[in-house]
């Protein structure tokens, strides 16, 4: 009785939250959800995409009673197994990330609350109504206002604080049920970008409901070092956009050239075409180095932790606008403004100035007054090969570099007075600077990698936000039918193989007429290439959320508007409610919408949460070799596993023996293998038989083209009856299933995991 | 600065794992006798095989050589098959890295073969930070086999590595002196 009464004063009191009263669509069976309620469903995906652990340290030492080893079956004090351990990282790991973004959207809807007030409507232009999918799907909230959106921040962070208290020493010990938190936590992560890209769009006017958003420059050349340079750092742009207004009111636009590095850069050219973006993460320390930034304004999430040490090497002034990173800095946010510019010139001082105005207005005059006296000159050929000639050529460059690249090699070719060994170096380095620091001659490598550095400029297309509904009515049917044969998703960061192998990925899906979407460090790494003609993907290709286009839809936040995209084919185009409805969504989603994640170049614990966040959702996710050191995948064993789902139609339980998708969370060593595994992690069982006809051609094409000929060796599996041969291949084909013994199988008209595990969600719900 | 213990790995990311790592072996003798008990083993190639040669020889052909001394099956990963098929070997199952892996450490797998999971399992070919975390995967998860590296590097996660090499000429003599030996097993 007592539990019945609190079930009903907490369902009365999400009712409360989600404005229940308001009859926009009936309320699922999971508004606002807790650790518990998605379980079944999580379960579910597990017992097909089982974790897999890599280990990547035997040990646990989270508390006094360790270390304890881990290996192999030994347990440690508090009954921990190394599977649990694993699991337990990977949760820790998504919260970092998922508190990252809710943190940062929590703090610019608290600055644009401030600005424009709680009732400020949320309005995202003419073409998106359904302006929240995931905030609608996950809480049952349709939130109207500014205000509205911090019932869903607050729920992101009552859930994040539960979570958390679950990895605390002796607690929780199944590493599912650790992976069912794990996709908790990605879920919220979701919630909480949308939280903060939508307050960002209505707060700050960024451009939206429009596809084709300018052109900005991409790449350090395109900076004019002949005038002052600011250049922010980060992922919030709290003060860069105060920065833009402060130029603009003090008649200094056209006299400061803005800048940024990684997600900031993208969020202040949504707000002033006219900043130009340096580029991902994985070129800030390269930028910091160079000193051609006059001022450094770091914010949160991604910004080095050495950056006073950096700024002051190479004579950069710096100014940590948000409380995040502080860096043991004095916190001047009290102090009169012209005196803190006085200690920043002639002291040459760093400060902590967390109003976001005062900082502005520092930031301007100190770039002004420093700029005339500094020397930002690019080092010389000559002068590299006299610094390259100190390297002993002991190879511990090589031992310290992640990216495994023989440094050495570039360094004592420079000293020959050969600088194309370290161009290709320099265009494959990911930045960290470890090289340097293991250098026992010291050498400055970074500075000697400027003779390697590109001088090019490109372009990268202004992020643009939530995906139109109108869009989607477009798209929605040649989507789930198979005809546009998938939604490629470029997402994450900049631990990349090979930078180039971006760009490449994006040419060779959008020519072959998938919607490819971008967002991140990877939104500004797939513009860092040119054809044949001189064009980037950005200018080669159409910004429209459609087949053979490129979509920037903005900075890391932004990502919840890919899954947002999801979310919406399955409301808009298969008329399913969402309203705290997510098991139908992701289920939805997982059998019928084809679309796949790549993060290549994945390094941080909020695209670990990203991309768990998708995996709930029923999207794959492909991650690049460095990416082993997650620890975790989900993988399934496609000739083991059973492949069991419910035909909607015919209420009947069916063993389709068909992998799709055949993982969620897959990790490959190369290039050339990612470019097969997109086709086919974009097969749904619900594609029709021209869907699957044109998958499987593009599956084929791209397996003879990066594998050498042949046919994909389980083919088979994706083929169930002659309709889905491709045309161009039907008599190779034909003639390999032949010689197999294949026999053609009934497709499954609806299919759905509802009904094949225990969930309050009826069978009814997934048929529209 | 102090000189870095052979036992550690050439790519430093990979140290301090734990508490068990890998038997450094150099004697080719013995890494032959190693592979010749095994009843059943495996070879997992990668990609790296096809952008290293050795002595003018592709490092490829140097593991081909090394299955086709007993017969060993091989399972080709990443881009490795089309090579393998230009040089007139069929590979005896193709999977990605991680997904051999993850079909290995079921102790019940039949193989690549059919006849039953493989008790030795060799590497060779694959990024060292991968290749680590696989191996990982394999010393926790798979007490039912032990691996084995084939590359110049030492992998602490296998059960067998050969040391860190520098000079290409010595890890071509350890090659060709495991192939020799194989051949007289």
């Amino acid at each position: 009785m007592a539990e019945l009464k609190e079930i009903t004063r907490k369902l009365k009191e999400i009712h409360e939250k989600i404005k229940a009263e308001i009859p926009w669509e009936p309320i699922g069976h999971t508004p606002m959800p807790e650790i518990p309620d998605l379980r079944n469903w999580d379960m579910k995906l597990l017992q097909t995409y089982k974790p897999f652990y890599a280990p990547f340290c035997d040990l646990c030492c989270f508390c006094t009673y360790g270390k304890c080893d881990l290996t192999e079956d030994c347990r440690g004090a508090c009954g921990i197994d190394i599977a649990t351990q694993q699991a337990r990282f990977v949760l820790l790991a998504c919260l970092m990330g998922c508190s990252a973004h809710a943190s940062h959207a929590g703090h610019i809807l608290d600055v644009l609350i401030e600005k424009h007030g709680p009732d400020k409507k949320i309005n995202l232009g003419t073409s998106v109504e359904l302006e929240a999918p995931n905030i609608r799907t996950v809480l049952g909230l349709k939130p109207e206002t500014l205000g509205d959106l911090k019932v869903a921040i607050e729920y992101v962070y009552k859930e994040i604080a539960h979570l958390l208290d679950s990895t605390h020493m002796g607690q929780e010990g199944s590493c599912l049920d650790y992976e069912s938190k794990s996709l908790h936590a990605g879920m919220l992560d979701h919630v909480g970008m949308e939280v903060g890209d939508i307050a960002q769009i209505v707060g700050f006017n960024y451009p939206t409901s429009v596809a084709d958003t300018p052109l900005v420059d991409l790449g350090w050349n395109s900076v004019d070092k002949t005038k002052p340079i600011i250049c922010f750092i980060g992922h919030n742009p709290a003060t860069s956009t105060v920065v833009v207004d402060y130029l603009q009111e003090n008649n200094l636009y056209d006299k400061v050239e803005l800048c940024g590095v990684c997600c900031t850069a993208l969020e202040t050219t949504r707000y002033s075409a006219r900043a130009k973006v340096i580029g991902p993460f994985s070129r800030q320390l390269f930028f910091l180095r160079s000193g051609i930034a006059d001022v450094i304004m770091t914010d949160e999430q991604c910004i080095r932790t050495d950056m006073p040490q950096e700024a002051t090497k190479a004579g950069s002034a710096l100014i940590a606008a948000l409380d995040k990173a502080m860096y043991g800095l004095e916190d001047a946010t009290d102090m009169d403004t012209d005196e803190i510019v006085k200690k920043m010139v002639e002291e040459k001082k760093h400060f902590a100035i967390l109003d976001p105005k005062k900082a502005a207005e520092v930031a301007t005059k100190v770039a002004m007054a420093i700029a005339p006296h500094r020397k930002k000159q690019w080092i010389t050929e000559q002068e590299a090969t006299e610094l390259a000639k100190k390297c002993s050529m002991c190879g511990m460059c090589e031992q310290a570099c992640p990216n495994l690249f023989d440094i050495g090699r570039g360094i004592s070719e420079v000293a020959k007075g050969n600088y194309d060994v370290i161009r290709e170096i320099f265009n494959l380095c990911v930045g960290c600077g470890k090289c340097e620091e293991i250098c026992p001659r010291h050498l400055p490598i970074f500075k000697i990698m400027q003779v390697g550095a590109s001088k090019e400029t490109w372009k990268v297309r202004t992020g643009r936000g939530p995906i139109m509904d109108t869009e989607i009515r477009t798209v929605g049917a040649p989507i789930t039918l198979g005809t546009i044969p998938g939604v490629v998703a470029l997402v994450g960061c900049s631990n990349f193989p090979d930078i180039r192998d971006l760009a490449e990925i994006v040419d060779e899906f959008a020519r072959r007429k998938y919607i490819v979407v971008v967002s991140g460090c990877t939104a500004m790494a797939v513009g860092m290439w040119k054809d044949a003609d001189g064009k980037t993907v950005y200018e080669k290709y159409p910004g429209d959320f459609d087949a053979g286009c490129v979509v920037n839809v903005g900075s890391c936040v932004a990502n919840s508007h890919i899954s947002g995209a999801a979310i919406k084919i399955a409301n808009i185009f298969a008329a399913l409610p969402l309203r705290g409805n997510y098991e139908v969504m992701a289920d939805y989603v997982l059998n019928r919408v084809g679309a796949v994640g790549i993060a290549w170049g994945a390094y941080s614990q909020k695209a670990a949460s990203i991309a768990t966040g998708f995996n709930r959702l029923g999207v794959p996710v492909i991650l690049g070799p460095h990416s082993s050191k997650y620890r975790r995948l989900y993988l399934s064993r496609k000739d083991e596993d059973e492949w069991k789902v419910m035909d909607a139609r015919k209420r009947q339980i069916v063993e389709t023996n068909e992998p799709s998708p055949e993982h969620l969370a897959y990790v490959c060593e190369t290039k050339e293998k990612a470019m097969v595994m997109i086709p086919k992690l974009c097969i749904r069982k619900n594609d029709t038989p021209q869907g699957r006809a044109i998958k499987l051609n593009h599956y084929i094409s791209l397996y003879k083209k990066y594998m050498g000929g042949g046919l994909p060796e389980d083919l088979p599996l994706y083929v169930r009856r002659d309709a889905d041969i491709p045309l161009v291949y039907k008599k190779e084909v034909k003639a390999y299933l032949t010689q197999i013994g294949w026999k053609p199988k009934e497709p499954v008209g609806l299919p759905t995991l509802i009904g094949t595990y225990p969930t309050k969600v009826p069978v009814d719900s997934v048929i529209h | 600065m102090s000189q870095l213990a052979p036992s550690l790995p050439f790519h430093r990311v990979n140290i301090l794992t734990g508490t068990r790592t890998a038997r450094l072996v150099e004697d080719p003798v013995e890494y032959a006798k190693q592979i010749a008990k095994a009843q059943r083993p495996l070879l997992v190639l990668g990609p790296r095989l096809l952008k290293i040669t050795l002595g003018g020889k592709l490092l490829l052909e140097y593991a081909l050589e090394i299955a086709k001394t007993k017969n060993i099956p091989i399972c080709a990963t990443a881009t490795v098959k089309s090579k393998m098929v230009e040089l007139g070997v069929q590979p005896d199952s193709v999977y990605d890295v991680v997904e051999i892996i993850n079909a290995l450490k079921d102790p019940n797998w039949k193989g690549v073969r059919k006849e039953g999971n493989h008790d030795l399992v060799l590497f060779f070919g694959f990024r060292t930070d991968l290749g680590e975390q696989g191996l990982s995967v394999l010393k926790h998860f798979a007490p039912h086999l032990k691996t084995m590296t084939m590359c110049k590097y030492y992998y602490p996660h296998a059960d067998f590595s050969l040391p860190n090499i520098r000079k290409d000429e010595q890890w071509k003599n350890i090659l060709e002196g495991i192939i020799e030996n194989l051949k007289k097993e």
